[in-house]
């Protein structure tokens, strides 16, 4: 499914960021990365969706390679993963079920498939009656979960959760990664960056371990 | 809020119609969605330029003044274009024959002249009549009749049919008339006709320059404000790109405020230039009475008023399209 080969970056002004980063995942595997803050997690899981372009080295999504790719294929490929930040990123103007139904809107599914698919997320991440709310009323967790949904609604076959719930406390940051681990057992790819080791080690997923821009042995 | 409305449609339709609505027209119900999200962009950019009256209004009317200045003086220019044609047509040509041709011979040469195509209407003017009309009119009365002996030629007064309307033309009538034996000189006033063309022709001219200037202006205006909005919305911008959105999805709601601006500068601009013209046709008339003659102002016409906002929609929407091409080349990954 996603497979990095020597993968450098290296920004002018910070210098090298990731150096030699090779991995492999399966379709249908949940992997944690975990490291440091400014190890370089970000940064990797920035060049899977071409947020940053690679410096050096080979990504492989679905066997094609992302790192060459041209600036009018970027879309095509974002619309195949689903993007959960940190701080969530939710346009704070528009609703819940607009939040939601973005990605579909983008895609050009008919208003009559966005209602339904979008409320078929919301109700997965247990927020259909705040569909009308705006995410400024809601809790961390509630617009991390509105972030989820907007994720999911198109049925990515990969997801790829940037620090989910670094905003969140543990009992809620539990309830995110279980949301994830359910999203597994139907077959989505998954890819989350944590530092939190401790919270991730519950899964019994593959981890792996950035450090000062290496990637250290699999555990 | 657009997408309310499409969510609302949504449910309605959703119990009887689950699945395809129109079945066996697939193509349809894909024109049928993208006309509900053009709409939807459509008024949703409407209701962007409501939520700030200020700014919309004054791009509005830069754009309405800077297309009504080189309108209205197309306007302008257009009326006395229609007005020195009627001067033109009304030409007077004085033929002064020789001094020593007789009443008798003159009047003869009148008639004859009337009989050709391109002469609609002759008059004669004796010597004496030439010089009662003199005495008249001018203050010489007593200098004139000091003299023993009438200094005036006969003269033939003569009006050129409609048919003799270019310079040229009349250029030719009047060689013609020179040649014939009787006649000393032919006068025509044409040389004030050829200099209020020559005027109109450098103004009209400067207007095209002008405009061009204004056109630039309003470029720059719409630009302006929809690099402001890009701004305003940049956030969004970033998230919809990493959803997957593509520029073309990005740029049309951008394209759709253009077109609004452009279209509320337009009609604006339309108002503008028509409100000026009543204003001035009043006056006009009275003025134009005073000299006996029938000009009247006019309106700006059917294909000025579809220039006019054609023009300005295609100034607005490409001065949006550029904005954004501009400014999404900026959000590229390294």
């Amino acid at each position: 499914m996603l497979e990095f080969n020597n993968v450098h970056k290296r920004y002018a002004e910070s210098g090298e960021i990731l150096s030699g980063v090779s991995f492999q995942q399966a379709r249908g595997e949940m992997i944690f990365l975990t490291g440091h803050s400014g190890a370089g997690k970000s940064t990797l899981l920035k060049l899977i969706p071409v947020m940053e372009r690679v410096s050096r080295g080979q990504i492989l999504f679905e066997g094609k390679p992302v790192s060459r790719i041209s600036r009018h294929q970027i879309p095509l490929l974002r619309r195949k993963l689903g993007l959960i930040f940190q701080d969530y990123r939710l346009l704070q103007d528009r609703t819940i079920f607009e939040n939601v139904a973005l990605p579909l809107m983008i895609a050009g599914y008919s208003p009559l498939d966005t209602g339904r698919r979008a409320r078929a997320a919301l109700d997965k991440v247990g927020l259909l009656r705040k569909e009308k709310r705006y995410p400024l009323s809601l809790s961390g967790g509630e617009q991390q979960r509105v972030g989820i949904a907007r994720a999911i609604v198109h049925k990515p076959p990969m997801i790829i959760a940037d620090e989910p719930t670094g905003n969140l406390d543990p009992e809620l940051s539990i309830e995110i990664m279980n949301l994830f681990k359910e999203f597994n057992r139907v077959g989505v790819t998954i890819l989350v960056a944590s530092h939190d080791i401790s919270l991730i080690r519950h899964f019994g997923c593959r981890i792996l371990q950035l450090h000062q821009g290496h990637l250290l042995t699999e555990s | 809020m657009p997408k309310r409305t499409v969510r609302r449609n949504a449910r309605r339709k959703s119990a009887p119609f689950a699945g395809s609505v129109l079945p066996g027209f697939p193509w349809l119900e894909k024109w049928r969605d993208q006309l509900a999200l053009q709409y939807s962009l459509l008024s949703s950019s409407a209701a962007r330029l409501w939520q700030s009256p200020l700014a919309s209004t004054m791009t509005v009317l830069v754009i309405a003044v800077a297309i009504a200045l080189p309108a209205s003086f197309h306007v302008l220019l257009k009326n006395i274009r229609v007005t020195s044609s009627h001067l033109k047509a009304s030409y007077q040509v004085s033929v002064f024959l020789k001094p020593d041709i007789s009443n008798e011979v003159g009047s003869r040469l009148a008639d004859k002249l009337r009989q050709q195509p391109l002469i609609q209407e002759t008059r004669f003017v004796t010597r004496e009549e030439g010089l009662r009309e003199l005495q008249g009119y001018s203050g010489f009365g007593d200098a004139l009749s000091s003299l023993n002996f009438n200094p005036l030629p006969g003269v033939i007064g003569l009006t050129p049919t409609a048919s003799v309307s270019t310079t040229e033309a009349l250029e030719n009538l009047t060689h013609s008339l020179e040649k014939l034996p009787e006649v000393d000189f032919v006068q025509i006033d044409t040389q004030w006709v050829r200099k209020l063309s020559a005027v109109l022709a450098i103004a009209e001219r400067g207007i095209w320059g002008f405009s061009i200037l204004l056109a630039m202006g309003v470029v720059f205006s719409v630009g302006n404000t929809i690099r402001l909005e890009l701004e305003n919305r940049h956030e969004e911008i970033v998230v919809v790109q990493l959803l997957g959105a593509t520029d073309g999805f990005i740029r049309r709601p951008f394209l759709y405020s253009g077109f609004w601006y452009a279209i509320g500068g337009g009609a604006s601009a339309w108002f503008l230039v028509n409100g000026l013209v009543l204003l001035l046709k009043a006056p006009a008339r009275e003025l134009a009475e005073l000299y006996g003659s029938p000009f009247t102002l006019s309106f700006l016409s059917l294909e000025e008023s579809a220039f006019i906002i054609g023009i300005s929609v295609l100034l607005g929407v490409s001065a949006s399209y550029a904005v954004v091409a501009y400014q999404l080349r900026k959000l590229e990954p390294e």
